[in-house]
């Protein structure tokens, strides 16, 4: 009895083993190939010079050394096409710096906005998330068009801003980034303003009608009870905006051209390390300059994470 | 109701009405010029009716052999994606969430810290592998690295856990083994977290950029974002209007998925995160 009783046991024990990894293998197998054999493979073709046909050639760390070059010619002046990557690398920084503060600003005060009792609340989660389900090149060739010199946005912008010179957009140097940078906020704010939603509908009632007892008004509500209690949600959200705004590709792609636009102005890392590995044709050093994006993305994601988001993962 | 209340209801309006316009405006003026010739779309000052009324400018996409094509190769790229989504992701959720085997917890773990890396890092040797297998400019070469997705398992795994585990605990002690419960059981539970993976990748899938323009190469069997900054960018309409038609043809589905789902697709994006 008693001996049945554990081989009984033991049959579905290992039953349950056969079946769990059965069930997983095709995940974990396919996750291993393009996760984590990729990402060895891309580390050590950083150490190597090929063109994808050819013998592949060992030449240690002069990929790496291309890229710093480039960022140190980059820093002493150099013209764009001499310091592609130290160009991409100045643009997404300066685009994430715009972009992410704005993001987030502008979603959590529409989150505070659409967050109280009135009539629509769903007629303008639809309306601001509609951008976010678009394809961001779909998107992105709208607003070409938007920002045309006779465009829309020069009109828009002529009548809200008194004295404004209609500018040519996507052809000067000066305002390309910018132009995307708009495209951006306006393509994700949306999105995080529903994430900022959900977490401040899942504030407690009770806090606000507290504070209302002790006479604190909506703004000081705002900033000493919404703000503090959004703080995982604001790094969650900073985080995904970082991660997204450092790697921008596909604005790029079209407002600005695989080359970047006038002078490079909308030439970013991910355009640069597209080039590298199918317009120069040289994998290794796309990858080294990959891997000086993942270094960067974890640097400054861990960096704000440590810095204010303890309770968040 | 007193002034101060009325005054803040007003500002609250006007600031959600305005960036509502903000945010609908491009879809709006588009729709209206992709009725316009663009000799009436490029006007300054911008006009809104269209005058002529035309169908131009969809009748010029769809007589341009390719676009039938793109819409064809995209709605096979999603479903492939869609499918392979929800067939592997709960299986494997189920698998993390329900059943017991040595190693589960740090296949998960490494699974779970893939969501670290910058696509960026492994596009290239994706590129060697797929041109390897000979699978380049191949839809199902493209699919294969999206059949599964980190986020897709992890939400069917919290989902699963989230189920109560005694219903599962009754069909073990009728007999009931673990594939077959996953079926009979799991399964038929799931079903709104699979809807929501579905939408989810869906729209990813859809509107999917840089896998296609790497892993696709002859415009035949471009996908809809693909080939229409292939068709911009050689600029085979001397007008706008055309690339603004078939803007909105290929962000309709999206759309039109999303007006009539954007109860649960919210709840769905919230969860997983979303684009980056």
């Amino acid at each position: 009895m008693h001996f049945s009783f554990s081989s009984i046991y033991e049959k579905t024990k290992t039953k349950e083993l056969i079946a769990g990894l059965a069930l997983v293998s095709v995940a974990v197998l396919l996750n291993m190939v393009f996760g984590y054999f990729a990402m060895a493979f891309a580390f050590y073709l950083s150490f190597f010079k090929w063109d994808y046909i050819g013998s592949m050639k060992f030449v240690g760390l002069s990929n790496y050394k291309i890229v710093f070059e480039d960022i140190i010619r980059g820093i002493h002046g150099a013209p764009y096409l001499l310091s592609p990557f130290y160009t991409g690398l100045k643009n997404i920084l300066i685009y994430t710096a715009i972009v992410v503060p704005i993001q987030t600003f502008l979603a959590i005060v529409l989150a505070a906005f659409a967050n109280q009792k009135i009539k629509g609340q769903q007629f303008f989660k639809v309306s601001y998330f509609l951008p976010a389900t678009t394809s961001s090149v779909i998107v992105a060739l709208i607003f070409v068009w938007l920002f045309m010199r006779n465009g829309f946005i020069n009109y828009i912008l002529t009548h809200l801003i008194p004295g404004f010179q209609p500018i040519d957009w996507l052809n000067n140097r000066n305002y390309l980034l910018l132009a995307i940078a708009m495209v951006a906020i306006w393509g994700t704010s949306g999105h995080f303003m529903v994430s900022f939603l959900a977490a401040m509908q899942a504030i407690p009632k009770e806090i606000y009608e507290a504070a209302m007892l002790d006479g604190a008004g909506p703004i000081k509500r705002f900033f000493y009870i919404t703000i503090p209690m959004l703080k995982p949600m604001i790094t969650y959200v900073v985080v995904m905006g970082l991660i997204g705004a450092l790697q921008m590709f596909d604005l790029a792609w079209v407002m600005a051209g695989a080359n970047g636009g006038p002078g490079g102005a909308g030439y970013t890392v991910a355009l640069d390390i597209y080039n590298e590995a199918f317009t120069r044709i040289r994998p290794g050093v796309a990858a080294a300059k990959s891997w000086v994006l993942f270094a960067i993305i974890f640097t400054t994601t861990y960096i704000f994470q440590r810095k204010y988001g303890r309770a968040v993962r | 109701m007193n002034i101060k209340k009325i005054s803040w209801l007003t500002i609250t309006y006007l600031v959600l009405v305005a960036f509502a316009l903000v945010y609908l405006m491009p879809f709006i003026r588009s729709l209206v010029a992709s009725f316009m010739t663009w000799e009436q779309a490029s006007k300054y000052p911008p006009e809104w009716i269209p005058n002529p009324f035309t169908l131009d400018n969809y009748r010029k996409l769809f007589r341009l052999e390719l676009f039938p094509r793109w819409i064809l190769n995209t709605s096979l790229y999603a479903g492939i994606i869609v499918t392979g989504n929800v067939i592997f992701s709960s299986m494997a959720g189920y698998a993390f969430a329900r059943l017991r085997f040595p190693g589960r917890d740090a296949l998960f773990s490494a699974l779970l810290s893939l969501l670290m890396i910058p696509m960026f890092v492994t596009l290239v040797p994706n590129y060697i592998i797929i041109y390897k297998l000979g699978l380049i400019d191949n839809i199902l070469g493209l699919s294969l690295l999206g059949l599964t997705n980190v986020s897709s398992i992890f939400l069917m795994r919290q989902y699963f856990l989230s189920i109560s585990n005694e219903i599962f605990e009754a069909a073990r002690l009728d007999g009931c083994g673990p594939i077959k419960s996953f079926f009979y059981i799991a399964l038929p539970l799931a079903k709104p977290a699979l809807g929501a993976i579905a939408v989810y990748q869906f729209l990813g899938s859809w509107n999917a950029f840089i896998g296609p323009l790497i892993f696709l190469r002859s415009p035949e069997n471009f996908t809809l974002p693909v080939g229409l900054t292939f068709a911009f960018h050689r600029s085979m309409w001397t007008e706008y209007t055309p690339i603004i038609a078939g803007s909105l043809v290929a962000s309709a589905p999206t759309i039109i998925l999303f007006i009539v789902l954007n109860k649960y697709l919210i709840r769905g994006i919230v969860v997983t995160g979303g684009k980056g």
